[in-house]
């Protein structure tokens, strides 16, 4: 099967699509809603109608992120139903993301229920609950009472071993952040080994991005644990993601083994995030945020790069699933910014 | 309806300035004005000539409009629409004020959707605890029956309920307690508060499950019900105050119509241009209502469209209403030129006919039709209805193509497939599967692929006819007697169609050898390489030649290759490609045919199934097929012989704009 056979009808589907998302310009119209009533409104003419729906039903704006939850899983699904064979495969095995931050979520609110003993009431129906990649049994998992009976309900998962390393009392003691970095890594772990799945140009195509994606969060990884919060260099060297430029780089190694104090985010960002100017000069949360900013920003124009790339390979389906993402995430911190009464000005500073 | 474009009229009217916002209110009234920007005056007089900015900012408007909108939408209250805007009320935009209401009704609308979301969260916390009943998942669960000796039933059901928890009488004065399992660490520390001692009787412990099972049904209900009253008393806050909503709304709109036409405007220290294309049929009324609101201190001129460059002249069409799902096939395409053709009568003529020949069915057909009616009530009864996949207009021209499918149907006698009258004209299924009689007008599939191709070279003669004809009316007489659309292209087709016609007579062994055929293409040839000198004499008679005669040589070998390629190629293609109208018609019939055969060999209940799934699945797909068919040969066969499409559609400004198109 030729590539214009498996991509050719799907790529003018995805195409339209995105012509019909920037056509709707939804997240410009909701930074111009003054009130949440008013962006609700702005949605009702769009492709995110069932959230006014559910917002009409409940008026409960976290009730609108398990809807655009399942939107987004449903748009993954879609396109692999579309794209038979090993490509299809390979874009079901993208919803393993999903899959895991529904995983580190479910497990954050255990964790508040009890390790930390707070009613989690009806904020354990946020979640979703239904089979999104592996049998994941939900309701086990946040009714559990101990780490080894939310173990057991992962256990038929690539999960099971990386959570059975981990105990009660570690997490306890610990806190989550380093389960959760460990989950974020197999999730690379798979999705890599799963590009064996395609064609060589898919798989050239497929790596490329992810390994972009994967230098970002590196970057990120380095900015804010290495310069912002002063990690110690080997704690700091196991929260990097081995794979892509960034981890080979020989002037990244120095940077780790650097005193912390000593450490530049400024000098690290020159060299890999063109135009980053003054970013980084002081240590401060917003300057965090706004590098990070800048390097999503950085991605954003490698996805859309790949749009104008060749048009039956791979990434213009990683290319869509990412522009959807963002625009489901920019959503979210919208109508949560005008939940909490933000004016346009500070919702667009902090979204970018 | 005119065959033609509706011939149009420049007017340039200048008022006093005090009397604008009168001439405003007047033209928005009529809404047959489609402005432009006063530039062919001279430089210097331009130069005194000066825009204003508007009052407000049109954005503005348009956000707060949105806002409205939106908050109508939420109230499940249709919104005014343009039929509704009264002139006589336009006013002066009261930004604050309006800003003032909608600000309001917002802060209570927050403030209901606060306590919604609080009965939600509380229903949430039920449904789990419910769900969790009913699937019997007791894992989860925590249910026990005690008493308290320290504390009051209704303070430990207070304590309990961050939790979720359910407290419940049973019995004489025990309590029954049901919870999530997770919380129990917080809990039993609770109960221990209220001295909780445990019950064992089994009788109690079987009436608790029951006990709880109701509380948390009545306490769902409860919930449910609160959450869809809050949801209506949402509704009810902005339907208290709609007509004040409705009054900003066409106000805001009516400041939006007539800021777009002041945008229009040039001022002078004390006077106001303004110029815009109207259909010659409504230029006395346009006229009359600016003298009217000038009270007579006005200037009004006309210029013919004659006079002024055809390309820069505004397309009104008129068509009948029952036309009008062709006229937006048309539509689609594009725009014709200003003085040509109308295209629609021939579109919906050539595409019913392509349809009927490829669907005809008088059973199918009514299928089509009564789809179509329904669907166009449904639309009519519920204008506010989202378009699903059959949208308006292909509802309602599915009832001219139900009609198209049932009158071919009864030409070719078939009826779901079946002959149960006699075919007026030919049996199309008979010669379809080779057996109808020799004496048939056709009886083989290529009487039937022959039939497609003549039908094919009518649309394109007929095709050719109205570009000659829209030549000739644009005075392009040149285009129209050298072109390869024009007589030479015709008359070199027909050459063809004689021999062709010729060679299939000789039965594929020669082509005719008539004298007039070899001086009929050898002259037609020659006109063809003649045109761009006879082109540039003419222009350069004219004094409009643009091009130097060496150019003109240089192009016109490239040119005479090109159009000879695509008389002999385009034409023929354009011509064979109506075999596809054969094709669909032939593919009906087969699929119709191999149905009754299934039908036939299983019989009984399976085969009537058979039959209507068969139908069906024929409906669907051949419909479509033909549909789209249809469509692409008038868009490629038909129109590339005369459709330029280089017009520009005609766009008053005003109220009723819709009807003023028509």
């Amino acid at each position: 099967m030729s590539s214009v056979d498996t991509y050719g009808f799907i790529n003018a589907k995805m195409r339209a699509r995105l012509g019909k998302i920037r056509d709707e310009a939804v997240t410009e119209t909701l930074l111009r809603s003054p009130s949440l009533v008013d962006a609700i409104g702005a949605l009702r003419p769009t492709r995110y109608e069932a959230l006014a729906r559910t917002f009409d039903q409940s008026g409960d704006i976290q009730a609108l992120e398990l809807v655009l939850l399942k939107m987004e899983i449903a748009l993954y699904r879609e396109i692999a139903k579309y794209v038979s064979g090993k490509e299809g495969e390979f874009i079901a095995q993208l919803l393993g993301k999903i899959e895991i931050d529904n995983v580190k979520n479910s497990i954050r609110l255990w964790y508040s229920s009890i390790i930390h003993h707070r009613p989690i009431r009806h904020r354990s129906e946020y979640l979703f609950k239904e089979k999104i990649l592996h049998d994941v049994d939900w309701g086990a998992l946040i009714n559990s009472l101990s780490w080894e009976a939310v173990i057991q309900s992962m256990k038929e998962t690539p999960y099971y071993p990386i959570l059975s390393e981990y105990t009660q009392e570690m997490l306890r003691e610990e806190g989550l952040f380093h389960l959760e970095s460990r989950l974020d890594r197999l999730w690379y772990e798979e999705i890599l080994a799963a590009t064996e799945l395609l064609s060589t140009a898919d798989r050239t195509k497929a790596r490329q991005v992810l390994e972009e994606e994967i230098d970002l969060k590196n970057l990120i990884i380095l900015i804010r644990y290495g310069w912002y919060h002063r990690l110690e260099s080997d704690e700091l060297a196991t929260l990097l993601l081995p794979w892509g430029k960034v981890a080979r780089e020989r002037d990244v190694a120095a940077y780790i083994q650097s005193p912390k104090e000593k450490r530049s985010a400024k000098e690290l960002l020159s060299r890999y995030l063109e135009g980053s100017g003054n970013i980084g000069e002081s240590s401060a949360v917003e300057e965090v945020l706004k590098i990070e900013e800048a390097l999503a920003q950085n991605q954003k124009k490698a996805y859309r790069r790949l749009l104008g790339g060749d048009p039956f390979t791979i990434g213009v389906a990683l290319a869509y699933f990412f522009l959807n993402k963002e625009e489901f995430t920019r959503i979210k911190a919208i109508l949560n910014g005008k939940y909490y009464g933000f004016d346009e000005g500070y919702i667009r500073g902090v979204i970018g | 309806m005119n065959l033609f474009t509706k011939p149009m009229r420049l007017l340039t009217a200048v008022v006093l300035q005090q009397q604008s916002d009168q001439v405003v209110k007047a033209l928005l009234q009529l809404g047959v004005l489609d402005f432009i920007h006063i530039n062919r005056l001279e430089a210097d007089q331009l130069a005194k000539l000066s825009s204003k900015p508007s009052s407000t900012n049109r954005i503005v408007l348009e956000d707060l409009r949105g806002r409205v909108e939106a908050l109508l939408k939420q109230g499940h209250l249709a919104l005014p629409g343009e039929g509704t805007l009264d002139v006589s009320k336009l006013e002066e935009v009261q930004l604050d004020a309006y800003r003032g209401v909608l600000d309001e009704l917002t802060r209570a609308l927050l403030g209901l959707k606060e306590e919604q979301k609080t009965a939600n969260q509380a229903l949430l916390g039920v449904e789990e605890m419910r769900r969790y009943l009913a699937e019997g998942k007791w894992e989860y669960l925590d249910l026990r029956i005690g008493m308290t000796k320290a504390g009051k039933s209704e303070q430990l059901s207070d304590k309990l309920s961050p939790f979720g928890a359910i407290v419940e009488p049973i019995g004489e004065g025990a309590l029954t307690v049901l919870s999530l399992r997770r919380d129990l660490a917080q809990i039993d520390p609770l109960l221990e508060k209220f001295d909780w001692t445990e019950e064992s009787d089994p009788l109690l412990q079987k009436q608790a499950t029951l006990v709880v099972r109701t509380r948390l049904e009545t306490e769902h209900q409860m919930l449910t019900d609160k959450r869809a009253a809050i949801e209506r008393s949402v509704d009810e806050a902005i339907n208290q105050r709609k007509e004040e909503l409705y009054e900003i709304w066409s106000n805001l709109r009516l400041n939006e119509l007539s800021d777009q036409i002041k945008s229009y405007f040039s001022y002078t220290r004390n006077t106001t241009l303004f110029s815009g294309w109207v259909p010659i049929d409504q230029a006395e009324a346009v006229r009359s209502a600016i003298v009217e609101a000038s009270g007579g201190q006005c200037v009004v001129e006309w210029t013919e469209a004659t006079e002024v460059d055809r390309s820069s002249v505004p397309v009104a069409i008129t068509t009948p209403k029952v036309l009008e799902p062709f006229q937006k096939i048309v539509n689609n395409y594009s725009t014709p030129e200003y003085g040509t053709v109308n295209p629609t009568i021939f579109v919906m003529i050539a595409y019913l006919v392509m349809f009927g020949l490829m669907f005809g069915d008088v059973g199918q057909g009514l299928v089509l039709l009564l789809v179509g009616i329904f669907g166009s009530r449904s639309y009519r009864k519920n204008p506010e209805k989202p378009e699903g996949m059959l949208t308006r207009n292909v509802t309602n021209l599915l009832v001219y193509l139900g009609i198209s499918s049932m009158f071919f149907g009864a030409l070719f006698g078939s009826t779901f497939g079946l002959p149960i009258f006699r075919p007026l004209w030919f049996n199309f299924e008979a010669a379809v599967e080779g057996h109808a009689p020799a004496t048939a007008m056709i009886h083989d599939v290529y009487g039937i692929l022959g039939l497609t191709i003549k039908f094919g070279i009518i649309v394109i003669y007929t095709g050719l006819v109205l570009n000659w004809i829209n030549l000739a009316r644009k005075r392009l007489f040149v285009t129209l007697a050298l072109d390869k659309n024009g007589i030479v292209g015709g008359i070199i087709f027909g050459t063809g169609l004689y021999l062709a016609f010729g060679f299939v007579g000789s039965n594929y062994h020669f082509f005719p050898s008539d004298p007039w055929i070899a001086p009929t293409l050898g002259v037609g040839l020659l006109l063809l390489f003649l045109k761009p000198y006879v082109q540039y004499v003419v222009d350069k008679r004219n004094n409009r030649a643009d091009k130097t005669l060496g150019e003109v040589a240089a192009g016109s070998i490239m040119e005479f290759l090109v159009d000879v390629l695509e008389i002999f190629t385009g034409y023929l293609s354009n011509t064979l490609s109506f075999m596809r109208v054969a094709g669909l018609g032939i593919a009906h019939a087969s699929l119709m045919g191999t149905f009754l055969y299934l039908q036939s060999m299983v019989g009984g209940v399976a085969g009537v199934v058979i039959f209507i799934l068969g139908n069906l699945l024929v409906i669907v797909l051949e419909g479509l097929s033909s549909g789209i068919q249809s469509l692409r040969l008038n868009y490629y066969e038909f129109f590339s012989r005369y459709f330029t499409g280089r017009g520009i559609a005609y766009s008053p400004v005003g109220l009723n704009r819709s009807q003023n198109r028509q």
